[in-house]
């Protein structure tokens, strides 16, 4: 059975590489996006806690989104 | 009613539908290459090629669907100039051209088998890779052009002018002799596919469309981070 996965009657090739391919791809996209999505956030956070105090917490009051992305990224350090 | 149109409470549901999307996508997608490789049955003349149908015809799909998103948006964007429908465009052009690449590439590879080449210049594949130029050009557009409001006029004309390729893409196989073979899955009318090839490819379908659905949240939520960013001191 393993056999006949792996090899699908001379098929195998084509078919491996057709689905390797899209996976290989899917996920680097997948990690390049989330990457890139962390970067944002980080930066965003770190030119919040930058502002004065102040500032900070006038933005904080305004902006859901600031609060959200302060207080998930101080979740994760 | 328009306040959940918000960008803020937009960010809180991408929040909750990725946390959501992220607990179920491996759980199907694991279910999802077990019926594409392994349950469903060869084909009676293609054998075991057709599994790249699983990942091929999805692919396609998406490509299709995404540009024709796009063009609709733009229009709509022409019409009532609403800023959020830019940055959904923005963020499902890159999806929307990684399936057509994709899509151009597994039909290479099963054309190998099935036709006894790689490549030809048939109506099909060559509209398709069409759309895959659209879909560059676009994108390059706002990776171009620094003016914000002038390449969202132009990405926005790019995608509406690609809208004119996609009936040709669809009708390429009945309108012009081709080695593609003509749509075996039809919204209206009978599908010549099997119920037991056609379950597999609508979960493969599926998972893929859950896939766009989280890179498509997170370049969204991207976009918007990076707009706050930028107007940090108006906060």
């Amino acid at each position: 059975m393993i056999q006949n996965l792996i090899f699908m009657n001379g098929y195998g090739v084509f078919v491996w590489s057709s689905f390797v391919i899209t996976f290989i791809v899917c996920a680097v996209v997948y990690f390049k996006t989330l990457k890139t999505l962390k970067k944002y956030e980080k930066e965003f956070a770190k030119e919040i806690e930058d502002l004065s105090i102040e500032k900070r917490k006038r933005v904080l009051e305004n902006s859901k989104i600031a609060s959200q992305v302060l207080s998930s990224f101080n979740k994760s350090i | 009613m328009f306040s959940f149109f918000y960008n803020s409470n937009i960010f809180i549901w991408i929040e909750k539908l990725l946390n959501f999307i992220n607990s179920i996508f491996f759980v199907l997608l694991v279910a999802a290459l077990s019926f594409a490789l392994i349950f469903s049955p060869p084909d009676y003349l293609q054998g075991d090629s057709v599994r790249i149908m699983y990942v091929h015809v999805p692919a396609a799909w998406i490509g299709l669907a995404s540009f024709t998103s796009i063009a609709i948006l733009s229009i709509l964007n022409f019409i009532f100039k609403i800023k959020n429908l830019i940055l959904i465009t923005k963020s499902i052009a890159p999806i929307g051209f990684m399936f057509t690449c994709l899509a151009i590439i597994t039909g290479a590879i099963w054309g190998q088998p099935t036709w006894g080449t790689y490549w030809a210049w048939d109506a099909r594949i060559t509209s398709m890779v069409v759309l895959a130029i659209f879909y560059f050009i676009f994108i390059m557009i706002h990776k171009l052009i620094s003016e914000g409001e002038k390449a969202n006029r132009i990405s926005s004309f790019v995608a509406i002018i690609g809208l004119i390729n996609i009936p040709i893409i669809k009708f390429s196989v009945n309108w012009w002799s081709t080695l593609h073979q003509p749509a075996s899955i039809k919204i209206s009318g009978e599908s010549s596919i099997h119920s037991s090839m056609l379950m597999p490819l609508l979960l493969m379908f599926f998972v893929m469309i859950l896939y766009c659905a989280l890179i498509f949240l997170m370049k969204y939520k991207t976009e918007i981070i990076r707009i706050k960013k930028k107007n940090l001191n108006r906060l």
